[in-house]
């Protein structure tokens, strides 16, 4: 198990919270190999089939960025996306998987690296849950492509 | 023949003779005992073939968006089915002026898998009727009785509204029981296990599925005409009967009626399977009740929860 670590983290991140030049750099080039970056249009494209994928796919957690109350680019999509998010995450816990792999983070654009913190801290809250095991179906490739039984 | 039986076929008549409806929708006899079938009346004269009794297991409300546009439709309603109408209304799949909601009212559905187990019978060959409290099951050698509670449908058990709600023509009168009744019996029954155990069971249910959609096609609420089972381009979960396949189907089919479904249990009884299935959505229809106070089909002009989304909503994600 200790060879899947450090978690695979899939974040989802609506464009328009990411949206200075230096934020765009840094999420681009600091970002971790065990960390997935998706960008959306907007938080309110994010279906709840996209969330059960990544989770099946093997991802040990998901951080779903979007922007704040109020600030959204296409004025509700935000709002659409929290509700039903927040409900497909409590479904998820009704179902037995941890509610903590699954995280929010409504980012204001001018907050700066924000979105590295919010997935330190998501990295944190899995080290405490060890690698997910509900609902995975389907087997990840190691960290880096690695195959252990080929060296 | 009962009284009510004789009245739904004169309205039924009478709606046709006068030109109110283009078709009704209801049951008649079928060819197997304990399962009543759907019918559709376009003529007076086939009236005579509505029947209305417990063995009447689909919900009528999934035919009405099957049906053309135009057409104007008389449909025989008990508690649930009315309520899958006023969804169907609220979400325009179907004019509220095109209907005619006959409102009957439902002692509960019998669940033939309780009386196939309990008897050992193989019921494709025996007669079954019902008379008062008891169900009574014709074999060979003799008859079998069987209290109706002890037989009904789980999702009557738990029926907290058997009238129907804003029906044009009520054809009987039936006391609200959802003051008597624990509604979420079954979901806090699962909620009270602790998670692995919850993964586990939904798992060995979810497994069994052959994916053959019974479930999909029986509910009223399941009208897309592109399911996302069935999109493949680009393909949002596995189509085979795979662990991973499965657990897709059912989380998603789940979730996809928060707030919506209507607890008929139809889903649960088309099932060849067994598959429980309501435990599932009845958790999100507790949750919306809970969190919005939304309760699926007690009106015409509500907004689905989803879509009634507001600035003030709980805020407990943001940070």
């Amino acid at each position: 198990m200790s060879d899947l670590w450090p978690p695979r983290i899939l974040v989802f991140q609506c464009q328009y919270s990411v949206y200075s030049e230096t934020e765009r750099e840094a999420i681009s080039s600091q970002l971790p190999p065990h960390v997935k970056h998706v960008q959306v249009p907007c938080s309110g494209r994010i279906s709840p089939l996209f969330v059960l994928n990544a989770i099946q796919g093997g991802v040990d957690g998901v951080l779903i960025c979007g922007c704040v109350p109020e600030k959204c680019h296409f004025k509700a999509g935000n709002l659409g996306a929290r509700r039903q998010l927040d409900a497909f995450r409590a479904f998820l816990s009704y179902l037995g998987v941890e509610e903590e792999r699954v995280r929010f983070a409504w980012i204001d654009p001018a907050e700066r690296g924000r979105v590295l913190q919010e997935i330190a801290a998501l990295e944190e809250a899995l080290a405490s849950l060890g690698q997910a095991s509900r609902l995975v179906t389907r087997v990840p490739l190691q960290p880096q492509g690695e195959r252990p039984w080929a060296s | 023949m009962g009284e009510l039986t004789q009245a739904i076929r004169e309205h039924a008549a009478r709606l046709l003779q006068e030109g109110r409806v283009d078709v009704v929708i209801g049951f008649k006899t079928g060819t197997v005992p304990l399962r009543a079938q759907p019918a559709f009346i376009t003529e007076p004269e086939q009236a005579a073939e509505l029947v209305h009794n417990s063995f009447c297991q689909n919900n009528l409300a999934s035919y009405l968006t099957r049906r053309p546009d135009t057409e104007r439709i008389g449909i025989i309603c008990r508690g649930c089915e009315s309520r899958a109408v006023h969804v169907l209304v609220s979400e325009h799949q179907h004019d509220r002026e095109g209907l005619y909601v006959i409102g009957v009212p439902c002692a509960g559905i019998i669940d033939r898998h309780k009386i196939e187990r309990q008897g050992e019978l193989d019921l494709e060959t025996v007669e079954v009727w019902e008379e008062g409290e008891e169900v009574i099951v014709a074999l060979d050698d003799g008859e079998q009785r069987y209290a109706r509670a002890e037989v009904l449908d789980d999702a009557c058990l738990r029926c907290a509204h058997p009238q129907p709600t804003d029906a044009d023509l009520l054809l009987a009168d039936l006391p609200d029981n959802g003051a008597s009744v624990d509604r979420w019996a079954a979901v806090d029954a699962f909620e009270s296990l602790p998670p692995a155990e919850r993964f586990a069971r939904f798992a060995q249910e979810a497994e069994r599925c052959i994916r053959c959609y019974a479930c999909r096609e029986a509910c009223p609420t399941c009208y897309c005409t592109e399911c996302f089972v069935d999109h493949n381009n680009p393909r949002w979960c596995e189509s085979m009967v795979t662990a991973g396949g499965t657990h897709a189907w059912h989380v998603i089919r789940a979730f996809h009626q928060a707030g919506r479904c209507v607890s008929c249990g139809a889903c649960e009884r088309a099932c060849p399977m067994e598959i429980k299935m309501t435990y599932l959505t009845d958790k999100l229809n507790y949750d919306m009740a809970q969190q919005y106070g939304f309760e699926p089909g007690m009106s015409d002009d509500a907004t689905p929860p989803f879509a009634a989304f507001t600035l003030d909503d709980a805020d407990r994600f943001v940070r």
